[in-house]
């Protein structure tokens, strides 16, 4: 009895022991037959760019042979790629030389370029865009029958920076007016606007000193968005910033491209007056990339400079026909007023309620399950 | 390569939807088991304009000659059919008081769908009901063709509040009893055809604050198909509340949904589970008689839910809203079957139910759902049949019935346990009419309703009902084909 059972366990801890054994023979074995390949595999990585996927490096376990390894094929990408750029000069200079069209330029790979495809892009040619359009909030402030004014007001407790900010709002926007919050409530506020006949109500939000929210109503039924605010640097903490006339501004909006962004993107065209002067030199920047929309103002003067290198180009630039400019024309920005970034969080149906308002939009986080995805 | 494209959602079985919005356009979207399921916008009807905005929109849903309502901010209701879109009969201005009609829009419209007694098929009814509380009963000739006139019957119309707005208005199943509810209007029920009030809500107490929440309805569904008695409605202080007016004049149960006002409410076929949609675009589905939210339905989802439409035979619910998406779900899984972007804001979702796949006449699709119809009309018959005031005494007897069916949604949930794994693998539509002919039979008749559960407990009848299935598949696959040749 006793003898069958140590029995069975040598038997099993024998088998075990051999399976072990097999086991550690195959591997000696599979690196054996590595470390014999090693060279041949070299050769063909250099030969076909790339071995099979079975004999990786990260597969060797002497650190010496495999950072060595690693080392040459790092050379050799970096071969490879110098060749390659050094092939596209020579064939971009042959073009040159022979007068030919370039080879096209490769494009590269950013999130914006392969971002999810949205079919509420808007197209060009959709007759229910401008349909829309036509009945929506905006279209009396945009056909210019009304003309902007803006009401702006802080939250109810604001300090430092928040006043600083509505103060270069105001240099910002025309015809636009303060008020102290006080303590009336928001939808008072917007009842007042409304009796006033404001057209849009701008409510700064700080929270520690500090604008952290921007809410933009449109009057009288017209949508709230409520934007995340950050990045603020104010006009006087910009360096070498410009002081802006009084001229009433261009509006440049870039990129809102679906129905949500082109949404916003009448909001916020329908705080500015629709009659820029252009003799201002002044230009407001809304910016969109990503989401995430960059505020910028700037002032902006085309310089004619004189230089001597170029003097060729300027006789032919004279030659040409531009008669008046005397050398080569330089558009030279400065920035002034403040910056910042906003993200929009919600757009709202109707002037601002919260417990009983609809919303359009409401970010939610079970949209971020892409980074490639954007709504504006 | 990262993905840069939407994740693909699996399609639909094949259906009809039609959907109304904010420019008063109309858009039929169909999907179609020959494109994967996938909903396409086919046609659209009408001419953006702003103050032809439809507010509400009813759909007749019958097999022969069916009929859509439609009423537009302006105040004209149409009459269209929903095959074409032809505009039958255009109404003018309801409004004999001549007020601007911005001030007191229509909010509610119900076409009816049994027939009216003289039995001319022609004459179709219209209950309307406008901001102000001016409900409208009446009763409009379709002609052949839209040259002929339209003889209007002289509406019947009476007030249905006194002060507020009315934001809400219901017809139950049986269109003999009317629920109205808004701003400032305890939901009231109406018997439709004395026109008299028949009870009122009672507003609940104040909270342990002393809190008291001002009265505001902005959605509400009768909860069963025979049983005018119990309703839900949702307020815009994000409660929903079971009323039921047999027990007391307060809600019997009320629950929170999330922070943003309910804003469509639908009931299921099976009387128990509703859907309720909210301003902040969640939906999600609750089990009425525990009140016990089911699940909710996740798909980016981000505008307001305006409207909720349960399909009639299919297990599918569409909703729709200010994103401007026409959304398809699963009721089972509550899975995003597809979504549609329509462009503009959309008001409302009706679903044709008489929708065959196949273009070709004679096809099988329609097959089944004839039949239904068949299944369908006696039980309709029977309630016109039934003047209301037999129904008045019938109550007690009514009420048993009535927790008869109460139990037979649970037993026929238990029974369909199994059959969920069935309709996973393949949404055959085939074998899915056949089940609900099954679930069908069951509910008509009493008798042979304890039957089945006893055979769902034996095992060998199961394999029975699952060959059945099996062979109808079967059978119905090779039709298929034959046709697509």
């Amino acid at each position: 009895m006793h003898f069958d059972q140590t029995s069975g366990i040598s038997t099993i801890s024998l088998s075990l022991f051999t399976a072990t054994i097999r086991g550690m023979g195959n591997k000696r074995k599979d690196r054996e037959v590595q470390s014999d390949d090693d060279e041949p595999m070299k050769s063909r990585t250099k030969s076909t760019d790339g071995g099979k996927p079975q004999l990786l490096p990260s597969m060797i376990k002497n650190k010496e042979k495999r950072s060595a390894l690693y080392a040459k094929l790092k050379l050799e990408k970096k071969t490879e790629k110098r060749k390659k750029a050094k092939a596209r000069e020579a064939l971009e200079s042959k073009a040159l030389e022979l007068g030919e069209e370039l080879p096209p330029k490769k494009v590269p790979r950013t999130i914006e370029n392969t971002r999810e495809a949205d079919e509420t892009v808007c197209r060009p040619d959709d007759e229910e865009l401008f349909a829309g359009n036509d009945a929506d909030e905006f279209s009396s402030v945009l056909n210019s029958q009304r003309v902007p004014k803006v009401l702006m007001t802080t939250c109810r407790f604001n300090s430092t920076r928040g006043p600083a900010l509505i103060k270069d709002l105001l240099t910002v926007i025309p015809n636009s007016e303060y008020y102290k919050r006080g303590t009336y409530d928001l939808k008072k506020i917007v009842e007042y606007a409304n009796n006033k006949e404001y057209t849009s109500v701008i409510v700064v939000h700080t929270s520690r000193r500090e604008p952290d929210a921007l809410l933009v109503i449109g009057l009288p039924n017209g949508p709230t968005a409520h934007f995340k605010l950050s990045n603020l640097v104010l006009h006087k903490d910009l360096k070498n910033h410009g002081n802006p006339t009084g001229h009433k501004p261009e509006l440049v909006l870039n990129n809102f491209t679906t129905r949500l962004g082109h949404r916003v993107g009448r909001l916020i065209q329908s705080l500015f007056p629709q009659d820029p002067e252009f003799r201002g030199r002044r230009v407001v920047t809304f910016h969109n990339q990503r989401d995430f929309i960059f505020f910028r103002h700037h002032r902006y003067i085309f310089e004619s400079k004189e230089d001597k290198q170029d003097a060729n180009d300027q006789n032919n630039e004279t030659e040409d026909g531009k008669t008046t400019l005397k050398g080569k024309v330089i558009a030279r920005l400065q920035e002034c007023g403040p910056r910042f970034t906003l993200k929009l969080t919600s757009l709202q149906h109707g002037t601002f309620d919260t417990k009983g308002g609809e919303y359009e939009w409401v970010h939610k986080p079970e949209m971020d399950t892409s980074r490639r995805r954007f709504f504006l | 390569m990262p993905r840069t494209t939407t994740l693909e959602s699996p399609g639909c079985p094949p259906l009809r939807a039609i959907t109304f919005d904010v420019l008063g356009l109309i858009k039929v979207t169909e999907a179609r088991s020959k494109q994967g399921g996938v909903p396409k916008v086919v046609e659209r009807w009408g001419e953006p304009d702003a103050s032809r905005c439809v507010v509400s929109a009813s759909i007749n849903d019958r097999n022969v000659d069916p009929l859509l309502a439609v009423a537009r901010k302006s105040g004209v209701i149409e009459l269209l059919s929903p095959v074409n879109g032809d505009i039958r009969v255009s109404l003018p201005n309801v409004n004999q008081t001549d007020v601007p009609s911005q001030e007191d829009g229509i909010v509610g419209l119900h076409l009816f769908k049994k027939q009216s007694s003289d039995s001319s098929s022609r004459l179709c009814t219209l209950l309307t009901c406008t901001t102000k509380g001016v409900a409208t009963l009446r009763s409009v000739t379709v002609p052949k063709s839209l040259g002929d006139s339209t003889f209007d019957d002289t509406p019947t119309t009476w007030k249905v509040c006194a002060a507020g707005n009315v934001l809400c208005c219901k017809v139950d199943e049986n269109e003999n009893y009317a629920v109205f509810g808004g701003k400032g209007v305890e939901v009231n029920i109406w018997d439709l055809a004395t026109h008299t009030k028949i009870w009122t809500a009672k507003s609940p107490p104040k909270n342990s604050l002393g809190i008291f929440t001002p009265t505001w309805f902005s959605s509400a569904t009768f909860l069963n198909k025979d049983d005018h008695r119990k309703f839900v409605a949702g307020t815009n202080s994000h409660q929903v509340r079971l009323y039921d007016i047999s027990a007391q004049r307060r809600p019997v149960m009320s629950f929170d949904f999330r922070e943003t006002p309910i804003k469509a409410v639908t009931e299921d076929t099976d009387g128990n589970t509703i859907y309720i949609g909210n301003a902040s675009g969640d939906l999600a589905s609750v089990d009425i008689r525990t009140g016990k939210l089911l699940g909710c339905f996740l798909g980016k989802c981000s505008g307001s839910i305006r409207s909720i439409a349960r399909h009639p035979n299919l297990p599918v619910i569409a909703s729709c809203g200010l994103d401007s998406y026409l959304r398809i779900w699963d009721i089972k899984s509550r899975q995003l079957l597809s979504a549609v972007f329509l462009k503009q804001h959309l008001t409302n979702v009706v679903f044709d139910s008489h929708f065959d796949d196949e273009d070709v006449a004679g096809s099988v699709a329609p097959m089944p759902s004839s039949e239904q119809n068949v299944d369908d009309e006696p039980v309709e018959g029977d309630d016109e049949e039934s003047p209301p005031v037999i129904k008045q005494k019938k109550k007690k007897r009514s009420k048993s019935r009535s927790l008869d069916e109460n139990e037979d949604p649970t037993s026929s949930s238990k029974n369909k346990k199994p059959k969920k794994v069935q309709k996973l693998d393949g949404e055959d539509e085939g074998s899915h009419f056949a089940k609900q002919k099954r679930f069908k039979m069951s509910q008509n008749v009493d008798k042979d309703e304890e039957e089945p559960i006893s055979a769902e407990q034996e095992k060998p009848k199961k394999s029975k009902v699952r060959s059945k299935d099996g062979k109808s598949k079967k059978s119905k696959k090779p039709k298929g084909e034959s046709i697509d040749v």
